[in-house]
């Protein structure tokens, strides 16, 4: 059986919004820290000089190298704790220091708005 | 679920697919497009994305998911629109031969030398192919159903090394742009060059041509012309027709499209010489360059009597002297292009001799 696409969301956009339990994203942000004995990480991403924080746990990650502040892009499936937040349980959890985010982040907004512009376009041609 | 409208769901039949330049790339498509668009009715293993047959595509995407097999690795490959299975042959090629099969060559320099290179390419061929989830893959090859499932199967695949994800981002942003410049455009035949108007009007020229010429026709009037029953036919007769012709013809009546074909017909002409006019109204007579006998003669004496003068005896007329000389006593509407013309003539029937270039003589 095959996993289903991880669709690419901002960190900003996982903990409040569109992103339901279940669902496969993709996601980045720099690793703020690690928790070896929990197998939990902390993403963290600035948007307008707010911080975002995406929960990331490692299990089928590791083991990993983590780099402190180092940026990640981390693919993987939503879930819900009991008495937590919503998590994103890692498949892939990969090191990009280096990485051009803001040129990653026009990137992810080029491709959505391909895809609501041919939506758009066959529900005009529908109706 | 496909963005296709009703008007592609007739596919093109398969004798036309080379003509659309998607067909022989490998189609860098969607991995979500590729698994929901539409298999071919004629040739199973061909698909349809907006009416452009696709055989073979090229996803980039993130390895999710890995099953090694004796001959194959199958590969599920995510690029955030979609997963799929990816079929990748173990290489049997040269390369992957135990090192053994060249070890039986004689130990020379150059053969160990070339020993290293082999074990070096099969360690790269090795690291290439051999992928872990999580790794970006790039993979090339067919589609083919497996078990009611669409799969890739791969001609090639590698290993992409991406560690500051620029191979990923430019795709990102390659794609939309591919889409809407390519694949969401949907496929022209090329009819156009069949039915191109210029073509067909090049052809009527030549069919008006030739009837003035077999008949020896002298002088005529425009609306005689348009009289000449084997001409009006090839005139009115659509070209092989693009819609848009028809649809031109439909708003325009019949007759005034044969008349401006006649117009188009006659002042193509004029402009090469081939007739002409004394007068600048197109209502006026019309001369055939080629059997206007008073020109010709009035050519001939005028060169003649110019060359018993001192002035042009030794080089005889210069073109200019003569069209001006012409144009004064014949016609003051006299074209370069018709004179060019009179002046061939008369040479290839011995009537003038050019003395040098663009300058004749009579005797």
């Amino acid at each position: 059986m095959l996993p289903n696409p991880g669709i690419y969301y901002f960190p900003w956009e996982i903990n409040s919004g569109p992103v339901q339990v279940g669902e496969t994203l993709r996601t980045f942000g720099r690793l703020h820290c690690y928790d070896l004995a929990e197998s939990e990480a902390i993403l963290t991403a600035q948007r307008n000089s707010v911080q975002h924080q995406v929960r990331v746990c490692t299990k089928f990650v590791e083991p990993f190298q983590a780099q402190l502040g180092s940026l990640y892009v981390a693919l993987g499936d939503m879930e819900q704790r009991d008495g937590e937040g919503p998590m994103l349980k890692a498949r892939v959890l990969t090191c990009v220091e280096g990485m051009n985010l803001s040129m990653l982040e026009q990137a992810i907004r080029e491709q959505r708005k391909y895809f609501q512009d041919r939506q758009g376009q066959v529900e005009s041609n529908a109706s | 679920m496909q963005p296709e409208s009703a008007k592609y769901e007739e596919e093109m039949p398969s004798l036309f697919w080379a003509l659309d330049p998607v067909f022989s790339t490998f189609a860098r498509l969607y991995i979500k497009d590729i698994k929901e668009m539409r298999e071919s009715k004629q040739v199973p293993g061909i698909f349809f994305y907006n009416g452009h047959p696709i055989r073979q595509v090229d996803v980039v995407g993130n390895v999710v998911l890995t099953k090694e097999r004796d001959a194959f690795y199958n590969y599920g490959v995510d690029d955030s629109t979609g997963v799929i299975h990816c079929l990748c042959w173990k290489s049997s090629r040269e390369v992957e031969k135990p090192l053994s099969a060249f070890a039986s060559q004689p130990n020379t320099s150059s053969n160990l030398a070339l020993l290293g290179h082999v074990k070096k390419l099969q360690e790269v061929v090795h690291q290439k192919t051999k992928l872990e989830i999580g790794d970006v893959v790039r993979v090339r090859g067919y589609i083919r159903l497996y078990r009611g499932q669409r799969e890739i199967q791969a001609s090639t695949y590698y290993k992409v090394d991406d560690p500051m994800y620029d191979v990923q981002i430019s795709r990102m942003l390659e794609l939309p742009y591919l889409y809407r410049e390519v694949y969401d455009k949907p496929f022209q035949m090329p009819q156009e060059a069949q039915s191109d108007p210029n073509f067909s009007m090049d052809m009527f020229i030549e069919k008006v041509k030739d009837f003035l010429m077999k008949n020896r026709i002298q002088t005529f009037y425009a609306q005689e012309l348009e009289t000449v029953k084997s001409l009006v036919s090839l005139a009115s007769e659509p070209a092989p027709s693009t819609s848009l012709q028809q649809m031109d013809s439909e708003n325009e009546p019949r007759s005034k499209l044969i008349h401006s074909a006649f117009k188009e017909a006659i002042k193509v002409l004029q402009d090469k010489g081939v007739i002409f006019q004394k007068s600048k109204c197109s209502r006026d007579l019309y001369h055939v360059t080629d059997h206007d006998k008073e020109l010709h003669r009035m050519t001939t004496d005028i060169i003649k009597a110019d060359c018993q003068k001192p002035r042009h005896a030794e080089k005889g007329c210069h073109f200019l002297h003569v069209l001006d000389s012409v144009r004064q006593s014949y016609s003051p509407y006299l074209t370069q292009e018709v004179m060019h013309r009179v002046l061939e003539l008369l040479e290839s029937n011995s009537d003038i001799v050019s003395t040098m270039e663009r300058h004749y003589t009579a005797f």
